[in-house]
């Protein structure tokens, strides 16, 4: 209860699309934001009741970039992308467990 | 007010906060109050410096049980803040040193959450060791906006023994778990009663509950707090515990509660030391830019 895997331990860019986290325990991860914004987990990209994706993932350029990624409480960030939605909140957990 | 939602609050006056605890229960009336109220004065006297927000807009108490030395002034440096009231040395926040006692609140949400940000980031609440948040009953909207706004350290889950508390205390348990706020440990609130001239200790809401509980989920039990009539006369006349009845068991139990939950705070800020809390990593096209 008193540790935790799930804590960033550093972010950078890696290129003008993916950034990098390296968690705590060491494992190194790269997200595209292209493939993050088209998860979008927000109301508006999924229905609350069917579950069903309201946005069509093509719509989003692989080329997508972002302003800002900065964190959420303890236990999530968020992404201001150039364009489209940016109202998703991303779990620590979820993106570790999307990642492997 | 503007976007206060949206904001990063990067500037904002809890920056000098070392500390933010969370005092949080699933149910109502189990004694988070108290606990926050005798917590603070318990941390005061050990000699750190402690503030107190009671995030409780619906139902306050602690104007009652904390009454203000001061009156509502604003700061002197930055007029767009308010200085946080003073009592027994202890600043402290909350709606019921700005309303009547008999006034509801009968406000929706968004309201209260705005309050909250208020009492939070607009607040001068300067250089603190330790500040304490008494969160309101619940896992809902005021829980999830404060865990979003706050980098906060630890909570602290107070139960009762009885069953019934306990099944909305795992609720409590398994939001603070999602939203990745460790909790420091329980406190078994009414115990027990002991019965002043047999002494026979006697357990009228169940035995073991705040126990159980932490070893369900692998928390920390930090002790009991007694039914004693002591606890809710002090609250109820505003006074000080630690000044009126020193020797008291409720008084023994708050400094060993507090003891033990200041062991398990720095032994967690050892364990996450090197985790990035609060960053912000700003987007530079063609820079690759490490921040």
């Amino acid at each position: 209860m008193l540790s935790n895997k799930n804590f960033v331990k550093n972010i950078y860019q890696k290129n003008n699309y993916i950034f990098t986290i390296e968690w705590i325990d060491g494992k190194i991860s790269d997200y595209r934001l292209s493939d993050l914004q088209r998860l979008c987990s927000c109301a508006r990209c999924v229905d609350e009741i069917t579950g069903e994706r309201l946005v069509n993932p093509s719509q989003v350029p692989d080329d997508l970039t972002a302003v800002r990624v900065y964190s959420m409480g303890r236990y999530a960030l968020k992404i201001d992308f150039s364009s489209g939605c940016s109202r998703g909140v991303y779990p620590y957990e979820w993106l570790r467990q999307w990642s492997s | 007010m503007g976007n206060w939602l949206d904001q990063k609050e990067s500037a904002s006056p809890l920056k000098k906060v070392r500390y933010i605890i969370a005092v949080a229960a699933g149910k109502g009336g189990v004694g988070k109050s108290t606990l926050s109220v005798n917590l603070a004065l318990s941390l005061k006297k050990k000699g750190y410096s402690v503030g107190l927000l009671d995030a409780d807009i619906y139902g306050p108490s602690l104007a009652k049980m904390l009454p203000a030395e001061t009156e509502i002034r604003n700061c002197p440096r930055d007029p767009s803040l308010l200085m946080p009231f003073e009592s027994k040395g202890i600043k402290a926040m909350s709606i019921s040193y700005l309303r009547p006692a008999s006034d509801p609140m009968s406000v929706r949400a968004p309201i209260v959450n705005n309050l909250i940000l208020q009492f939070l980031f607009q607040v001068e609440w300067g250089e603190l060791d330790y500040l304490i948040i008494d969160m309101p009953p619940g896992t809902g909207d005021i829980q999830l906006t404060i865990m979003q706004k706050v980098d906060i350290s630890g909570a602290l889950i107070v139960t009762t023994p009885q069953s019934v508390a306990l099944a909305d205390v795992r609720k409590a348990v398994q939001m603070f778990n999602q939203m990745n706020v460790p909790i420091l440990g329980v406190v078994e609130n009414m115990s027990h009663f002991v019965e002043p001239i047999s002494k026979i200790v006697y357990y009228p809401l169940g035995k073991g509950g705040g126990e159980k509980l932490s070893t369900e989920f692998g928390m920390p039990f930090l002790g009991e707090i007694p039914l004693d009539g002591q606890i809710s006369a002090a609250s109820d006349l505003g006074h000080s515990l630690f000044e009126s009845s020193f020797f008291s068991p409720a008084v023994q139990s708050y400094e060993k509660i507090s003891g033990h939950l200041l062991d398990h705070l720095y032994a967690l800020e050892r364990s996450e030391k090197e985790a990035l809390k609060d960053f912000e990593l700003i987007w530079e096209l063609n820079r690759h830019a490490i921040k």
